[in-house]
């Protein structure tokens, strides 16, 4: 082996066992573990995430091959025949269990209501969903977020998709239940990918069907409490 | 299709809406269609593999919204996570005799050759900076989806040589790849 100084540093701890899984070389066994644990620990999925994002451009490397058309009528089969829900649900449980941890029947059903009845507003939840994606379609700008909110973490993940704020200014997300005024989520942080915790009072708006809005502010929020930019980007569940 | 519209459609296909879904397919199954064929080298079994990548697709869309990843890679890596793991079960027991025989190409495979792109330049360039076995193991394990047994193997090296190595090998590509 090659015993110069720069060659005998390596990876350690849980950046190698990303590193490594990542990479893709680990048994099968190994793999396994480390899949549990990308489900159950947020910290080490980020890591895990942090590789992906390095190693990305070497699957330039694969060339597309269009598969025959009997691929998607069995994907179709399996998703969406009669039996669908059955089958969904083992695939489902086969396939990921943390997806379903955070996702229950009945915020299934408040979802189909959602996408249902677009032009019923507020449309009544049965139960509080447990977790809601939502797009922040810009609004004559270019500022586009995907907002994740989890009920049990009382959490809003925002992915920033496009459009830079402007030099001394913030953006702010809202929350606008029906008529009344705007409520202030707090100022986003910069990155592709911030949380913004979540009070009482507003996880409550969002359950009753509350949209999202974000507007451009002076550097630290709002100084009023209230919206005092244009609104740039906003949405809900039925924008998507 | 525009990064943009690919996130749309994975953002529509984790809240269900099935024309997403189908778009999504059209757009993104010949790529996903060539990961799994490289991976295991078996059209049948990449027929099989794609299929289930789609299926965790309807089921796992939502996860995308918490990755940095760009949607393609995000995709790519659904695809290319489930064919290693097919991979490694089917493998297990030992390193097959096919295998074993499989010449041995250390050099840039068709992939130096693919569409440019900066990042795809950087990348490689990097790996260059790299031995050149060095290089073509991290290639082999990514790409192909061989395992340290694999290239313990094929490199006549005992399997913790291997993954120190590549754990080597990951850390200098991080560092060229931050500079």
């Amino acid at each position: 082996m090659n015993g110069t100084e720069d060659s005998e540093r390596e990876l350690g701890g849980d950046d190698a066992v990303a590193a490594e899984y990542v990479l893709g070389a680990l048994g099968s066994e190994e793999r396994a573990t480390v899949a549990r644990r990308i489900d159950a620990d947020a910290a080490f999925a980020q890591l895990v995430d942090r590789w992906e994002v390095t190693l990305a451009p070497m699957a330039n490397a694969y060339g597309s091959v269009e598969p025959p058309a009997s691929v998607k009528q069995a994907i179709d089969r399996r998703l969406f025949s009669s039996t669908a829900a059955q089958t969904v649900e083992k695939a489902g449980i086969w396939s990921s269990l943390a997806f379903w941890r955070g996702l229950t029947v009945a915020a299934f059903a408040a979802l189909a209501l959602y996408i249902a009845l677009p032009l019923v507003s507020p449309p009544p939840p049965a139960t509080p969903a447990e977790r809601l994606v939502a797009s922040l379609a810009p609004q004559q700008s270019d500022v586009h977020y995907f907002v994740v909110y989890d009920a049990r973490t009382k959490d809003i993940g925002l992915s920033h998709v496009t459009g830079a704020r402007a030099p001394d200014h913030d953006f702010e997300l809202w929350v606008i239940d029906g008529s009344q005024p705007p409520q202030s989520v707090g100022v986003i942080p910069a990155g592709s990918n911030v949380h913004l915790a979540v009070s009482q009072d507003i996880q409550q708006k969002i359950a009753s069907g509350a949209v999202f809005a974000i507007s451009l502010e002076p550097k630290g929020g709002s100084p009023t409490g209230a919206p005092t930019g244009p609104v740039v980007a906003a949405g809900d569940l039925r924008d998507i | 299709m525009t990064p943009q519209d690919i996130t749309k459609l994975i953002v529509r296909t984790s809240m269900k809406d099935r024309a997403a879904f189908d778009l999504l397919y059209r757009q993104t199954s010949a790529k996903l269609f060539g990961v799994c064929l490289r991976v295991l080298n078996d059209r049948t079994e990449a027929e099989e593999a794609l299929q289930e990548v789609f299926v965790k697709i309807w089921t796992k869309a939502d996860r995308f919204a918490v990755s940095d990843l760009s949607p393609i890679s995000w995709l790519v890596a659904v695809a290319r996570n489930h064919s290693i793991d097919r991979i490694r079960k089917r493998r297990r027991p030992a390193v097959d005799l096919d295998e074993a025989l499989d010449v041995a190409d250390p050099a840039p495979g068709p992939e130096a050759l693919a569409v440019a792109g900066g990042d795809r330049d950087r990348i490689f360039s990097c790996l260059d900076e790299l031995d050149q076995d060095r290089a073509a193991a991290v290639r082999g394990a990514y790409i192909s989806g061989e395992s340290y047994a694999d290239l313990a193997e094929r490199y006549k090296v005992p399997l913790n040589t291997m993954r120190t190595w590549l754990r080597r090998s990951l850390l200098k590509l991080r560092e060229c790849l931050e500079r």
